[in-house]
């Protein structure tokens, strides 16, 4: 079990308000996964779940019961930290030891788990050393271990793989999505790369500014964003958002939908354009393409596009078409227009700005 | 060649630099230890020719004078006193004052006065607090205590000049000990705060050895110091009442300038000496091993 709901949760740090009002609910036993750009609030989040940043108001439960006046060690949860906190004074062991001894499990108990849990994240050789003598990886792991040997309800990752290098990064990952279906707790692991929420979540909680944007499965999120932010900040490159002819609405629409080709393409959204930059990243090419005139008559304008085509030189002039079904609209402020929202105007619009 | 003659200087070099402060502590330092050492096997008053008398001096001093006895105890009751209750109470103001407050900010340039202040001023402006109808019995009498003699009762004598002592020194070990109290990562103590660690397991298990380096520095220095405390029995007890305040180098100094016996008097420092290397040899093999840098 560990469900964890926020309700009306609003924090502030002396006069600045970080997080407002905000409503979550964190379903049990699932990989959410918390990402947002750098200062928006996710340790933040974090550190009210486990009790270390209480909040300034509202309401936090886990599994139904209300746990502001909870002690952080009563609650039945362990935080891996950003920059893992182990304690430099004592050996692995003692570091994986010392919530087992201050909750007074007997010796004999505590060497079973702890040789359990060495073998698990692969430690074992290490338990005598100090923290000091490990590398990123390995301090890395032992403050993996430290939460682990906790069995804890509900699991927090504070970008625990940020400070390793890319290939251990990737080894890290799967490593820890196979723990989390060995487990089957609650993990909440936040990180600021998309990639790296796409990849392992089965939620994604998109954040900007102390809000959320979105929350949904990787693939919702990505095949049906809720508003600009979440299109731009979920996909490698972001979605070309383009101002619309009447200078409000939005149009969105992914690099990977873009089609490209010497004629003037038979689709809704067809535009000249002339390729800037082109960067072949082996199966696919990614194109950096400059159409002559936005929509809304406000000059030059830059949109991206990937596609396996790579014939394609710099400089030369071709044709960009998205297919109707690819295209996104989102009004003034940002918000997604879907079904009903788009009118036979809007759509009527995005056909005549080719025409100009 | 010339090439040669450039290596030659680079090696040099580095000993022309040093020269200097290693001229100095020749002159200043190594020349009067060995000195003292060599002139303690003599009988020498500066006036008649010295005179070699091998071990005499130092049998003079452990089964003759019973008064370098009372001063060796004294001195090692004095550093013991020092070390608890300077190292505990600099721990206490340095936990008080990890909260970065204005009211601690004030607090902490305050503790700090003392340590900038002569000990010959604040030894004689204690001298007039703890006289007979100083402060402090004012103080006592307000809470209807019995007065107190101080420095002018074996009992209480060495007891006063400790609490000078302290209260000079405590703020600045604070001080010392504050700023890494304040380099601890929060991260720390709430991780050990999320391991269910109470109060007091968090001070002894996360706190405490993150100071440690600190602390043994702390414990070195004091000791050091607090073997070689003179100016404030000078001033304030002169030693007395009887020898109950009397110290070693207050001890060595009397021998010297007092009544002339060098020889005595640097058989006595030798040993100030001797004490000293082995405490710290025996620290750093001790305690040493139990330290936690970073
Ligand atoms: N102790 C504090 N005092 C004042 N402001 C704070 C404090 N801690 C965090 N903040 C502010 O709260 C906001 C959210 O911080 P938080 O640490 O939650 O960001 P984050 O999403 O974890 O960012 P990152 O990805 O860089 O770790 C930031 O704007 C930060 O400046
Ligand atoms: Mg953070």
């Amino acid at each position: 079990m560990g469900e964890i709901v926020f309700k009306n949760i609003c924090k502030s740090f002396g006069e600045t308000k970080v997080i407002e009002d905000l409503n979550l609910t964190i379903r049990d036993g699932e990989f959410t996964v918390l990402v947002g750009a750098s200062g928006c609030g996710k340790t933040t989040l974090l550190r009210m779940i486990a009790g270390i940043g209480p909040a300034t108001s509202g309401e936090l439960y886990i599994d139904g019961e209300e746990i502001s006046d909870v002690p952080p060690g009563k609650r039945g949860i362990a935080m891996v930290f950003q920059n893992y906190a182990i304690y430099p004074t004592m050996t692995v062991k003692g570091n994986i030891e010392f919530g087992l001894k201050n909750r007074k499990i007997p010796k004999a108990e505590r060497e079973t788990l702890i040789a359990e849990v060495a073998e698990t994240v692969g430690l074992t050789p290490y338990l005598k050393r100090k923290p000091s003598e490990l590398s990123g990886g390995q301090r890395q792991r032992v403050a993996l271990a430290r939460a682990m040997v906790k069995k804890p309800k509900v699991f927090l990752l504070d970008e625990p793989l940020s400070n390793l290098d890319a290939k251990l990064r990737v080894s890290m990952r799967t490593e820890l999505i196979e723990l989390h279906h060995r487990l089957k707790t609650t993990f909440v692991y936040v990180t600021h790369d998309q990639t790296e929420a796409m990849s392992m979540a089965d939620t994604i909680v998109l954040m900007d500014r102390g809000k959320i944007q979105q929350m949904a499965s990787p693939m919702e999120i990505y095949n049906d964003p809720n508003n600009v932010f979440t299109a731009q900040f979920i996909g490698t490159p972001p979605m070309n958002i383009q101002k619309m002819k009447d200078g409000k609405h939005q149009l969105g629409y992914r690099a990977e939908k873009v089609q490209l080709s010497e004629t003037k393409p038979d689709l809704l959204y067809a535009r000249k354009a002339v390729v800037l930059t082109r960067e072949m990243l082996g199966s696919e090419t990614i194109y950096k393409l400059q159409l002559e005139e936005a929509d809304d008559g406000s000059g030059k304008t830059a949109v991206m596009a990937k596609t396996p085509n790579l014939m394609f030189e710099v400089d030369s002039r071709v044709y960009i078409g998205v297919d109707r079904k690819d295209l996104y609209y989102f009004d003034e402020e940002g918000r997604r227009l879907r079904g009903d929202g788009i009118s036979p105007s809007l759509e009527k619009m995005t056909a005549e700005g080719g025409e100009s | 060649m010339k090439h040669k003659q450039f290596r030659i200087g680079k090696l040099v070099l580095p000993y022309v630099m040093i020269l200097p402060a290693v001229a100095l502590l020749a002159v200043f330092t190594f020349y009067p230890l060995f000195n003292m050492v060599y002139l303690s096997f003599f009988k020498y008053d500066m006036l008649t020719p010295k005179k070699f008398v091998g071990w005499d001096n130092y049998y003079q001093l452990f089964f003759v004078n019973i008064d370098f006895i009372a001063a060796l105890k004294n001195t090692v009751f004095y550093t013991l006193g020092v070390i608890v209750f300077m190292i505990s109470l600099a721990l206490i103001f340095a936990l008080w004052l990890q909260r970065s407050t204005w009211v601690n900010a004030i607090v902490q340039r305050f503790m700090f006065l003392p340590h900038i202040c002569a000990m010959l001023t604040v030894a004689m402006v204690f001298q007039w607090l703890m006289d007979d109808r100083g402060l402090f019995n004012a103080v006592l009498s307000v809470f209807n205590l019995p007065a107190l003699r101080w420095l002018n009762s074996s009992h209480t004598a060495l007891l006063s000049i400790l609490i000078v002592a302290i209260w000079k020194g405590v703020g600045y070990y604070a001080l010392i000990l504050l700023s890494s109290v304040k380099s601890i990562p929060p991260e720390l103590l709430e991780a050990a705060d999320l391991d269910d660690a109470g109060k007091l397991r968090t001070f002894f298990k996360i706190t405490l050895p993150m100071l440690s380096p600190q602390l043994f520095f702390l414990l070195i220095t004091i000791t050091i110091n607090s073997f070689k405390v003179f100016d404030a029995v000078r001033i304030m007890t002169g030693g007395g009442p009887g020898n109950s305040s009397d110290v070693l180098v207050f001890y060595i100094y009397r021998q010297a300038f007092n009544y002339s016996k060098y020889g005595l008097s640097a058989a006595a420092g030798t040993i100030l000496l001797l004490i000293l290397l082995v405490m710290t040899v025996i620290y750093f093999r001790i305690l040493g091993k139990r330290v936690h840098y970073q």
